[in-house]
């Protein structure tokens, strides 16, 4: 970055200003902070391996706490009550030039290895409980891959095999059975990212040419946020994917379900709904970093969910096939795979069932066409410097940036009308 | 060494012998030239303070920028990319750029005088390692000015992030070079101070006796010698992959990108304590002196430190707890580090057993110093939580993480800095800062500090990575960035007042004798500001707190002195060295060659390398000649005789 690219954004600072200044006035929404019971709650967990680092912790947190009262009380008596009272005192005789008492010291030296030893124990026995699933388990556990790539996540599911396209892949949302233990593989493509979902398990790195694995297990169904913890470049802040937890019969209807090549749109579900939303209607300038969630979907995640697994009310088939011939005719298809249908890229995410999921843009934004539009029109506002603006390799993506980031070339340009038809077609992919 | 043994150096020529004009020695006492040559200890300390806090408040801009894009959430002041150059450069400057080189500014300027020398080892060396500094700083910042760009790769440059593949723009290379150089000032810094702490104490100064700040400046140093080797290698590697196309950090090719995390956290975790032991050392002279009585237990204090620099090497690896070491390893590591904690937390409990049964003068600076024992504790006790590698698993990469270093880095060795500079200052400028200012600043400080990294514990135990430029509203994490950032500006505004305050203080200030502290080490023994030769006399030391004896046996000393002056006038005077350009010419043809490099560019790099080479060839050439001076009894200097020694 330049230092003078800086000064353009003044104006923004003076917003920025004001913004501030307006939400001190409206932050009431967790202004108990100190509860530290968020959506990443690392205090208030809901798996056993999160928990056993969870009771690790407050052991640190006791043994420390008690420490810490003792030795400020006596620094705060020792202040207080050697301080000079006036300048006489100042100025008085110094005290007695002590040098110190061997048997004091080794004393405090002696109780602070006994304090080490209490948090060592259970240190210790957390390292080899969180490093691996627990032997009895093991024959229960279920195995997936988590790949991280700039700036998302693939999921793959190497037990579920599909006829004739490997296994299953989805992209941002791992579907886990709840009650089980999961053992995920981590990997990478590109450079280094880190699997954090902190309400199930503590992070660990993806690190090329190393594997790397963790493992979690979710006490009961829900729903679960997580996302990179480890700079990986530009759009590291926006690389987040959501974790789904189901019973196990939901869990193998999901499964099936996602083993089915993409679904097609034939015929007019219901005569009588609404027509689709059209792109005058929705929201079409943004400003970046805007906020791409709804508060009606945090009231139950899990709920929202599972309504994405239903096909949305008011298909339509004309539109959804238009959106289908973009996606063939704007090359989404040579980076974007969508089993059974035209599209056949490997390094983007698959889509053959991206209407199912609750989140586009790697975890970052709410799943319905508003946000859809928003990420076909501006991808490089959503997620600076991602491939599907850059390009990859020698696939191009909407643009060619030189090295700076300026565009050089454009290659995909669409109107408001590919837009809406795009939307229909990836909204019809449950 | 003892003074009144005559030196073997001191020569029997009675003229300088004429030398060539590239070898001509500026004498000036004033002006840009005498700066630019100077190798006197007290002006090199002095400007690596200026360039430190330069950087320093730079730093906190960069700081300021952060926490107003996060203020909020979704917010948009800063794009992504500025963001990201934004922290990394925070995190480099800071380190790098201001903390180091203001503990290196007091290891110039005071180590020296608390040995009873009159100057460092090789004083040359040492104007050399601050002009390679600023090299070094220069090329990290240039891209501030050029379309490249600042470094954007994080301050600990993970591979293969760093590699071309990913940052084709050369704002790493900038980085690499700049720390390259950085790397080479301190280690020629280092060494300088070695030999002078051991070489160069004043008769009687056996170890046992020198004063704390002195050995926390010897096991620094050997920390630096002993760390740096390792990021250099490190840095050839991601020089060569970037520049040459080796593999080492690339996988397509065998590479292995977790080599760089272990090179560069075993630079990094002694990094750490390079930052902190000055601090120690700092406060463990601050404290005795206002509380009128000896540090408690000085050998464990001694022993403990050099401790921490030990095991300081057998703990990298607690960086990289999530990397996936196995269980083994991150066992070993987290006890390893859980050891640390015992001789930090003795240092503490011996900071409280000095100012138990003490008079407490609570001046400025011993408010820093108190606040630096508090802070320090939090710091501390937030590292056992890491320590505890299952707990980590949730905390690294977290603000619980930024929390804990703030807590260590400003509330620890910021705030000893701080300390120092209000300490030190009558000594250095002879004026003394106002208490009811300095006592504000101290308080704005303290509050600032703490409303702005207090929260960040909650944040990042709540779920929040770092090194993010934006985050949802419904994360439950509004709150507590808000405060965070009014914090900030609380803090910036008391790092404001403070060096306002300090340079009034150097224009306006109350004017102080010697010794204004009642202090109890040499430093205190001389004229403020100190003379260019320092001791008039070199002291012979009698006992630990040197200069507390001298006051209370003065009778004993004034009668040694005076023998010793005349000893040392009979052998010729005092023994200065000539100012020299060439320390200058070799760092500026390291700056050239450094930025060349970067561009890939032969022919300037070769220019450079010329550049450097002349110049230490030069420096080699022209000796380390010197002039005698001879003093009245004010401490005056009565005469120069320009005088060569082979």
């Amino acid at each position: 970055m330049r230092l003078f690219s800086l000064l353009p954004s003044l104006s923004r600072w003076v917003r920025g200003a004001f913004a501030f200044g307006a939400l001190a006035l409206l932050t009431g929404c967790d202004y108990k902070f100190w509860r530290m019971d968020g959506p990443q709650s690392t205090i208030v967990v809901d798996g056993p391996v999160a928990r056993s680092q969870l009771g690790v912790f407050y052991t640190t947190v006791a043994v420390t706490f008690v420490i810490f009262v003792l030795v400020s009380a006596v620094l705060a008596y020792a202040t207080l009550k050697f301080k000079a009272r006036d300048e006489a005192d100042e100025n008085a005789e110094p005290p007695e030039q002590s040098h110190g008492n061997p048997l004091i010291e080794l004393g405090l030296i002696g109780v602070s290895v006994l304090a080490l030893v209490i948090i060592a124990v259970p240190t210790l026995r957390g390292i080899w409980y969180t490093h691996d699933i627990p032997v009895e388990d093991k024959e229960n556990a279920y195995v997936v891959e988590a790949t991280g790539l700039q700036w998302w996540f693939r999921f793959t599911y190497p037990n579920e095999q599909i006829e004739g396209a490997g296994p299953l892949v989805t992209a941002n949302e791992l579907v886990i059975p709840a009650g089980r233990p999961v053992r995920i593989n981590l990997r990478t493509t590109d450079v280094i990212h880190s699997f954090w979902v902190p309400k199930l398990a503590g992070k660990v790195d993806m690190i090329p040419n190393r594997g790397n694995f963790l493992w979690l297990q979710a006490d009961e169904p829900g729903y679960f946020w997580g996302q990179c913890a480890e700079y990986c470049g530009d759009s590291h802040a926006v690389m987040r994917f959501r974790v789904i937890a189901l019973g196990p019969r939901e869990f193998n209807e999901w499964l099936e379900q996602q083993s089915s090549p993409a679904r097609s749109v034939q015929a007019v579900a219901d005569a009588n709904d609404a027509p689709q939303a059209q792109f005058a209607s929705w929201k079409t300038e943004w400003k970046r970093n805007e906020k791409g969630y709804t508060e009606e979907f945090d009231l139950a995640p899990l709920d929202s969910w599972r309504a994405k697994q239903f096909p949305e009310k008011n298909e339509d088939p004309a539109l959804i096939a238009k959106g289908r011939e973009v996606f063939r005719n704007k090359n989404c298809i040579t980076c974007h795979q969508v089993r059974g249908h035209e599209g056949a890229g490997l390094t983007a995410p698959d889509l053959t069932h991206v209407g199912s999921r609750t989140t586009i843009a790697g975890g970052l934004l709410e799943n319905n066409a508003e946000q859809l539009a928003r990420w076909l029109t501006h991808p490089n506002e959503v997620k600076p410097g991602n491939k599907m603006w850059t390009g990859i390799g020698a696939m191009n993506g909407y643009a060619s940036v030189d090295k700076y980031g300026t565009v050089t070339a454009r290659h995909i340009e669409l109107n408001s009308d590919d837009v809406v038809a795009l939307v229909a077609y990836l909204q019809s992919l449950k | 060494m003892d003074a009144t043994v005559k030196s073997s150096f001191i020569a029997e020529q009675p003229k300088a012998p004429a030398k060539p004009l590239v070898l001509w020695r500026p004498s000036a006492k004033t002006g840009l030239i005498s700066w630019l040559t100077t190798v006197d200890h007290k002006r090199i300390g002095i400007m690596y303070g200026l360039f430190a806090i330069f950087f320093f408040l730079v730093g906190g801009i960069e700081a300021l920028l952060i926490r107003l894009q996060l203020a909020v959430p979704n917010n948009d002041i800063l794009t992504a990319h500025q963001y990201n150059t934004l922290f990394t450069m925070h995190g480099t400057t800071m380190i790098f750029l201001a903390v180091m080189p203001l503990g290196s500014a007091f290891f110039n300027f005071i180590m020296p005088l608390q040995i009873g020398a009159r100057d460092v080892a090789f004083p040359r060396l040492n104007a050399f390692s601050l002009w390679t500094f600023v090299a070094g700083a220069i090329i990290v910042n240039i891209g501030w000015f050029l379309p490249e760009g600042a470094p954007d790769g994080g301050w600990f440059g993970y591979a293969p992030l760093t590699s071309k593949t990913f940052i084709p723009r050369h704002s790493i290379d900038f980085w690499v070079m700049g720390l390259q150089l950085l790397g080479v000032a301190s280690i020629a810094a280092a060494l300088n101070f070695i030999v002078t702490i051991i070489n160069m104490r004043a008769p009687g100064l056996t170890m046992m006796r020198l004063p704390v700040f002195t050995w926390m400046t010897l096991i620094t140093s050997f920390l630096i010698v002993l760390s740096f080797p390792a990021i250099t290698i490190a840095l050839v590697e991601l020089m060569m992959d970037r520049q040459f196309g080796t593999n080492f950090f690339e996988v397509s090719n065998g590479g292995m990108p977790i080599l760089w995390q272990h090179l560069f956290w075993i630079f990094g975790h002694p990094e750490v304590y390079i930052l902190i032991l000055p601090a120690m050392g700092i406060v463990s002279e601050i404290l005795p002196t206002f509380a009128r009585k000896p540090l408690f237990g000085y050998p464990i204090v001694v022993f403990s430190g050099a401790c921490i620099g030990f095991l300081g090497f057998a703990v990298w690896s607690h960086h990289m707890f999530t990397t996936g070491m196995g269980t083994v390893a991150t066992a070993a590591f987290s006890l390893a580090t859980m050891a640390i904690a015992v001789p930090t937390g003795v240092k503490i409990f011996n900071w409280i057993g000095t100012i138990w049964g003490g008079h407490l003068k609570m001046r400025t600076p011993m408010m820093f110093a108190l606040g630096f024992i508090w802070m320090f504790m939090i710091g501390g006790f937030s590292g056992v939580m890491h320590s505890a590698a299952p707990a980590d698993a949730q905390q690294q990469d977290s603000y619980f993480v930024i929390a804990h270093f703030h807590y260590v880095l400003i509330g620890g060795s910021i705030f000893a800095l701080l300390a120092a500079i209000h300490f030190w200052f009558p000594l250095m400028f002879g004026r003394k800062v106002s208490e009811f200012w300095g006592k504000l600043s101290f308080w704005a400080i303290f509050v600032g500090f703490n409303v702005t990294f207090f929260p960040m514990h909650f944040l990042g135990l709540n779920g929040m990575p770092r090194r993010t430029f934006t985050y949802d509203g419904n994360m439950g994490w509004n709150s507590a960035n808000l405060i965070a950032t009014v914090g900030a500006f609380i803090l910036g505004v008391g790092i404001a007042l403070y060096f306002a305050v300090v340079i009034y203080t150097f224009f306006k200030g109350e004017k102080t004798g010697r010794d204004p502290w009642d202090g109890r080490t040499l430093e205190w023994s001389i004229d403020t500001p100190p003379r260019e030769y320092n001791f008039a006399v070199i002291p012979t030391v009698h006992a630990r707190d040197a200069f507390w004896y001298e006051k209370h046996h003065q009778a004993e000393i004034a009668k040694e002195k005076a023998e010793h002056a005349q000893a040392e006038d009979a052998h010729g005077g005092i023994h200065m060295p000539f100012q020299s350009v060439w320390p200058l010419v070799a760092s500026v043809g390291a700056l050239i060659g450094g930025i060349a490099a970067c561009y890939h560019n032969l022919a300037w790099s070769l220019v450079g390398l010329v550049i450097l080479l002349a110049g230490i060839f030069l420096w080699a050439l022209e000796g380390a000649d010197g002039y005698h001076i001879h003093l009245d009894k004010d401490g005056n200097i009565l005469d120069e005789d320009a005088h060569a020694k082979h």
